[in-house]
């Protein structure tokens, strides 16, 4: 275990926010379910007590004389979030005095870094360069990205959970968020900054991340395995898969989908289902592929003339 | 979850946040102010540096300024200060009436300035306003007016009361003419009063004078000067600003080391000693307070021009902490220069001076620039300016060749113009074409003229062309077979202190590249020799000079120079002829060798054109081709004249030291195994042997490492310190294990971080191989660089030299040491002083040690006077043209060769160097500029003597106080026996007449320790004059009797030598010189030298009175 190798990476100026990200994920992660899980308690209680209802406005109180209905802005609200802007004013400046830019010597083309890392925000494209070409990993797949963040006001039809917690009533749509970006993206980001050494190797934690390193690894293409040597062969086959990955992914999807949201489902359009099924396969089929390329060192599943995937 | 009791009052609008407001404010408050306190002291520690430095300098001022004012004190009480007090005294209270009488004027006579001129001004200032209004007014009629108006208001009365009470009445212009007459008056009156102080100030400065030259350190005045800038100091950054010529937005250089180095310009000497605080160790503050160590450098580089980084690297700009200054982290790519490193600052604007020295400093860096051409770096690693002929050569070659195409391109063309012309249409046309024909074959005639100076120039690259290692060609003549594969095993077991390094070679490679080289040397015989006799072989090896190069014995017998081999065990590896061959004249080749035809040339081609085989400097050409033939050896190693009986004799010698037989070589006849030869080939290659040495078949092979010219620049990264990179790191230990190499180590094992070019060039150096450790390679891919068992001071200077040799693009070309003058025939000497080894035998700057002087032998003083003559002021001294002629044939003789040519006392034989013309061109300009004399040289023209004159010099010439002759050689056998100076008949050719002429005053001044006794002549009433009797013809001779003397020399014929030498009272050596350790033949023992200078004046003193 190489501890001083474990102890760079961690204390690198550059790392700190990644650093300071897992602890913090996963502490709003818990407030903010330990939140809904009472929300949701309050929530079954009152669907069984309707009455109850009329009296009870805040989750953990019932109504009581004297009380306001609705509280104002200012100062009930804004008291609160300035004393939080003068806690993050003061770690900023505590930030900023104690770690100083990590900055470099001048640029020369003829020494490059390595590794060469992009800021931590980005780690996580960087890493999806690994397992797509380049046009796909940072061109098709970040608009995707956008366009798919853009498309979920459109898409989402369910009207509950505004203005307070909940899991229950908003089981699919926060899932879906935990594993696209709490766990893919954030995982894509760690496994950037602390897994990947010199040569955008893998390192295991503790490794010494030894420049000259040299591992041997052979990655194939998909239809190598099956046998399948003619151009043409290849992108009949790779469409083949990829259409059959969306097609089958599509109906266990929709199996699971009508059985477990019925209520989301009925409200849905064919057109909000559609894009909706379309970009959940897309994000699932990051993992798959990365699994693929890891696990077994399969490097491209589709190849035509024009791109590969 | 359980119910909570429910508050009474609303808990969102209840709730106090005041304690969290309270908190959260002292937490920003707190980061506030340590935002403030980092602004203004933790971004700049500086601050805290000219705080201490202010105190500690003021508290070392103290104590400096009593120890001033002491000695000031001791100045002033000497009889000639107080002679001046005295006067100054006298002076002052002469002049003081009227001093004080002047003073009450001029004080009187500026209040009534004062006065008129409160009036005057004012007036002048309408009348300057109305004048302007009137020139611009553009109504003639109200011009005319005002103008008028103007004129009769100056008609005014204004009234002027003076200090006194009187008033007076003036008009304008009145006004005006009594306020330049009262100034006049004054300025007058001051002028008197500068007269009457002139000869006190006079007397005041010459007293300053007197104090500041005759005090050691600073007056109490100027301490003081410094505590109050001291006083004044306010933090403030300190920078050096260099700006570019061409941008000046952009300066080059910002440093702004000062302003931690705050003493480092200071006039006064400070240790870190000095500025600890009192009664402790030095601290931080204290180290980084001390001036620079050497004000003379410092004088040379003004840091006003060119900065501290330039020499000293770090980051310059830097004020935010000591690593970020002095740039010792990992992204700062030009750190400071460890302290013993620090002369790799030189290199970056001195790469073209071979020898740096300056006082103390340079000898690290010279050493290093030194051992990198002699101990074969250069070989391998191309560095530029180092071993630069076989490029040369290749070329003039090229040169050469494309002018021969030209020619031959102009000679049709010539051909064609005729041919035009003779078919032009008319005259006109006709002749311009044959003009232009002509002017073709004119031009062919010039590159003719091109192409034999290129043959020159070709001539002189063939004989600069030196190889650092023996000539392999000629083994098989030259050495005992069997003793090849031992040395090769490890050449520092049989000589340890070999240039040949160690190449780590396995027995198969050994026996493959022994092989080899002997299969391919030439087999020609060589003539046998008769034995000679080994006694006075070794006396003359010992004595011929043969020690200031070569060495011998091991160990505290060590005897002699480290620039050539140590030849305690020659007798094992040597055969006896050859080793007569190569002392008589090692330049002697078996065969020369062609470069055109790439191969040795043998009688048969020389029979092939019924030429006779005879190829030596004169005869250079090959009979094939007509090309520049090889015809040296390409050694360093000089002739040094030994007559063929002496060569043997000390053959015989050499051949007689050695350890053990040479029989008892185990047998190596496999050598001659053809089967191993090709084995042999690729190993040679591999090892680029070809480097140092010549090879057959290998004569056009380059240098197999990698170019060293930039290496002090290349990133850290391109170093490949292997498996030891975290290591080097972070620090965790030294790798190399070998005991040996171990203590080669500079700063001995790695105790902190070493992951940096000195850290790799110092382990390199150390143990070449050692980043090969723990990897596994075939033999082929291994490292390559041999060991070259260094010791730790020599790998330091080598470190220093390639951490210095840096790209040196972003220094600005104008600091560049690259003069046009003088001064380069200097730069570029050192390179030939330093490859021949000149400095073995010859001191070129006072303190200089030379080989010999070192050596047991010359510290008995018979023996010191047998030393070769020192060069301190050879330019001055020789006149070029002779000196041309001496570094050609120190013999001055073609056919008595067996001897010096100017001292044929000395032992130690000058030797024949068989120097190109360019290098003789090249030295004779060092000379020449080193004692910064022009070139080119008009020899001074020598007034030819009267008859009177004639006598007179004779008459010094051979009297008894100073017997020139007793000294001076004659050319007479039987006197040159005992008289060691050169012959006055050279003085002509040789000397430049100035020189004679100051020599004569005093020679001790000019060459320490030369025989040749001071005080022959003496000041007086403004000239030289003989300091022992003149006759009375001397009587009213006004002029230098020195220079008489040496017009006297300079036209002294052979026939008046001899006829005064007959005439010299010859007394033999005294008697107890019979018993003096010199055992040569030849000793001179003239009493008259042996005296030291001081008793020589006191005999001519009591002979004068």
């Amino acid at each position: 275990m190489d501890w001083h190798q474990l102890w760079e990476i961690v204390s690198a100026p550059d790392n700190v926010p990644i650093v300071a990200l897992v602890p913090l994920l996963i502490f709003y992660t818990a407030l903010a379910v330990k939140q809904a899980r009472a929300n949701d308690r309050l929530i079954a209680e009152l669907e069984a007590n309707p009455q109850e209802a009329k009296t009870r406005y805040r989750k953990a109180w019932p109504f009581k004389p004297g009380w306001q209905k609705e509280v104002h802005v200012w100062p009930f609200l804004l008291r609160v979030e300035f004393l939080a802007a003068i806690i993050v004013t003061a770690i900023l400046m505590v930030w900023s005095i104690s770690l100083n830019a990590p900055l470099e010597e001048p640029s020369n083309p003829n020494v490059t870094m390595n590794p060469a890392k992009a800021p931590w925000y980005f780690l996580g494209l960087q890493e999806m360069l690994v397992y797509f070409d380049p046009w796909i990993a940072g061109v098709v797949m970040p608009t995707l990205i956008i366009v798919g963040l853009m498309v979920v006001p459109y898409i989402d039809t369910n009207p509950l959970g505004n203005g307070y917690y909940t899991l229950r009533q908003r089981r699919f749509s926060i899932g879906t968020f935990a594993f696209g970006f709490l766990f893919l993206w954030v995982t894509m980001i760690l496994i950037g900054t602390f897994i990947r050494g010199p040569g955008w190797q893998w390192f295991w934690p503790g490794q010494t991340w030894d420049h000259s390193r040299l591992i041997y690894e052979v990655n194939r293409d998909l239809p190598d395995l099956f046998g399948i040597t003619s151009n043409m062969g290849k992108v009949v086959f790779g469409a083949v898969v990829v259409g059959g990955y969306y097609l089958l992914g599509g109906f266990i999807v929709f199996a699971l989908f009508r059985r477990h949201q019925p209520k989301d489902y009925r409200r849905m359009s064919l057109l909000q289902y559609s894009i909706m099924v379309f970009f959940l396969l897309t994000m699932v089929g990051l993992p798959i592929k990365m699994g693929l390329r890891l696990a077994m060192h399969i490097k491209y599943v589709w190849i035509t003339p024009y791109f590969n995937i | 979850m359980p119910e909570l009791p429910t508050p009474d009052d609303d808990p969102i609008t209840s709730k106090s946040y005041a304690l969290y407001y309270a908190l959260a404010t002292a937490v920003l408050t707190a980061s506030l102010f340590w935002a403030l306190w980092d602004e203004a002291y933790g971004q700049r520690p500086w601050k805290e540096y000219q705080e201490v430095f202010q105190q500690r300098y003021s508290a070392f001022l103290k104590t400096a300024r009593s120890k001033s004012t002491q000695s000031q004190k001791e100045v002033e009480s000497s009889p000639d200060y107080q002679k001046m007090e005295q006067q100054y005294k006298q002076a002052s209270d002469q002049a003081t009436p009227q001093i004080n009488k002047l003073h009450d004027s001029i004080t009187d006579l500026s209040a009534q300035i004062l006065a008129v001129q409160n009036v005057f001004t004012d007036k002048r200032a309408y009348v300057s306003a109305v004048t302007y209004e009137i020139e611009t007014d553009t109504d003639p009629s109200s011009k005319r007016n005002r103008q008028r108006d103007l004129a009769k208001w100056k008609q005014q009365l204004f009234t002027v009361a003076f200090p006194d009470g009187s008033r007076k009445k003036y008009n304008y212009e009145q006004l005006e003419a009594e306020y330049n007459a009262l100034k006049d008056q004054r300025t007058a009156a001051n002028s008197q009063l500068g007269d009457v102080l002139k000869p006190i100030t006079a007397i005041k400065t010459q007293m300053d004078q007197y104090v500041s030259d005759h005090m050691a350190t600073l007056t109490p005045l100027q301490v003081t000067g410094l505590e109050n800038k001291v006083e004044d100091i306010s933090p403030a950054i300190h920078q050096i600003v260099i700006p570019d010529p061409r941008n000046s937005g952009n300066p080059i250089m910002v440093d702004r080391c000062e302003s931690c180095h705050l003493g480092i310009r200071e006039p006064l000497k400070l240790t870190a000693a000095d500025m600890a605080a009192r009664g402790q160790k030095p601290d931080k503050y204290a180290r980084a307070f001390v001036s620079h160590p050497d004000t003379e450098l410092l004088d040379i580089h003004d840091p006003e021009k060119f900065g501290c980084t330039t020499c000293h690297q770090g980051n310059g700009r830097a004020t935010t902490s000591m690593v970020k200054a002095h740039g010792t982290y990992e992204h700062w790519l030009w750190p400071l220069f460890p302290k013993e490193n620090v002369e790799a600052g030189c290199q970056n604007c001195h790469s073209r001076d071979m020898v740096l020295i300056s006082g103390n400093a340079g000898q690290v860096i010279s050493e290093g620039k030194f051992l990198f051409e002699q101990r074969g770096c250069m070989g391998c690693h191309k560095y530029q300016g180092y071993n630069s002929e076989p490029e040369e050569l290749r070329g003039t070659d090229q040169q050469i060749k494309q002018l021969e195409q030209q020619k031959i391109d102009n000679l049709k063309m010539a051909a064609e113009y005729t041919h035009e012309g003779d078919q032009a249409p008319d005259n006109t046309s006709a002749n311009l074409l044959y003009t232009k024909a002509e002017t073709l074959k004119v031009d062919n005639s010039k590159i003719d003229g091109q192409i034999h100076q290129l043959d020159l120039e070709t001539r002189d690259l063939m004989r600069d062309t030196k190889k650092v290692g023996p000539n392999l060609k000629e083994i098989r003549a030259k050495l005992n077979r069997n003793w090849v594969p031992v040395w090769l095993h490890k050449p520092t077991d049989f000589r340890r202190t070999t240039k040949m390094p160690n190449f780590r070679l396995n027995d198969e490679q050994i026996r493959s590249i022994a092989a080899y080289l002997w299969q391919t040397a030439l087999k020609d015989p060589i003539p046998h020799a008769a034995p000679g006799d080994a006694a006075h072989g070794k006396e003359l090896f010992e004595t011929r000079g043969c020690l200031a190069c070569h060495s011998i014995g091991e160990g505290d017998q060590r005897q002699g120079g480290d620039f050539a081999a140590n030849l305690t065990r020659v007798g094992e590896k040597a055969n006896y002829d050859y080793l007569v061959r190569w002392v008589h004249n090692p330049r002697q080749r078996i065969r020369p060798y062609c470069p055109y035809e790439k191969k040795d040339i043998g009688p048969e081609d020389y029979a092939k054109h019924g030429l006779t085989y005879a190829f030596d400097l004169d005869h250079t050409t090959c009979p094939n081709d007509g090309h520049e033939l090889q015809v040296e050896n390409m050694t360093v190693m000089p002739s040094l004249r030994l007559s063929q009986q002496d060569a043997q004799d000390v053959a015989s010698y050499l051949i007689t030291l050695k350890e053990k037989d040479p029989s008892s070589y185990p047998d190596a006849s496999y050598m001659d195994d053809p089967k191993l030869k090709a084995e042999g080939e690729k190993w040679i290659r591999q090892f680029g042997c070809a480097g140092c040495h010549e090879i057959s078949g290998f004569e056009d092979d380059r240098g197999i490492g990698t170019e060293l010219t930039q290496e002090g620049s290349k990133p850290i990264e391109r170093l490949d310190f292997a498996l030891f990179t975290d290591m080097a790191q972070r620090g965790e230990g030294e790798p190399i294990t070998d005991p040996v190499d171990r203590a080669r180590l500079p700063e001995g094992p790695a105790k902190a971080p070493w992951y940096s070019l000195k850290g790799f060039f110092e382990h390199k150096l150390a143990e070449p191989n050692i980043f090969d450790k723990g990897m596994i390679k075939s033999d082929t891919d291994k490292l390559r660089m041999p060991n070259p068992h260094l010791t730790p001071e020599q790998i330091r200077a080598i470190t220093t030299f390639l951490m210095g040799s840096e790209d040196t693009s972003a220094i600005p070309a104008a600091f560049q040491y690259a003069p046009e003058d003088a001064r380069r025939d200097i730069q570029e000497g050192w390179w030939i002083v330093r490859k021949y080894n000149c400095v073995g035998c010859h001191q070129f700057y006072p303190g200089q040690q030379t080989v010999l002087m070192g050596m047991k032998r010359y510290q008995d003083p018979d023996w010191k006077e047998q030393l070769p003559p020192k060069l301190l002021t050879e330019g001055a001294r020789v006149s070029p043209q002779w000196l041309t002629k001496f570094l050609a044939n120190p013999a001055l003789s073609t056919t008595d060769t067996n001897r010096n040519g100017v001292r044929p006392y000395l032992k130690v034989h000058m030797p024949t160097f068989f120097f190109s013309d360019h290098e003789i061109r090249v030295l004779v300009r060092f000379f020449q500029a080193l004692s910064k004399q022009p070139m080119p040289y008009l020899p001074e023209q020598v007034p030819v003597l009267t008859a009177k004159e004639t006598d007179m010099a004779r008459s010094l010439f051979t009297s008894q106080a100073a017997p020139c002759l007793k000294c001076h050689a004659t050319g007479d056998p039987q006197h040159d026996k005992f008289a060691t100076a050169p012959n006055f008949l050279l003085a002509k050719d040789r000397l430049k007449p100035n020189w004679v002429a100051r020599w004569l005053i005093d020679p001790q001044a000019i060459s320490p320790g030369t025989s040749m006794p001071s005080g022959l002549f003496r000041q007086q009433s403004g000239h030289w004059v003989f300091a022992g009797p003149t006759p009375p013809s001397f009587q009213g001779y006004e002029q230098d009797q020195n220079a008489l003397l040496m017009r006297y020399i300079f036209q002294l014929t052979p026939e008046e030598q001899h006829r005064l030498s007959g005439m010299m009272p010859r007394n033999a050596a005294p008697a107890k010189k019979a018993s003096n350790s010199v055992p040569a033949k030849g000793k001179r023992a003239s009493g008259t030298l042996r005296r030291s200078p001081a008793d020589q004046a006191a005999a001519l003193g009591s002979g004068s009175r």
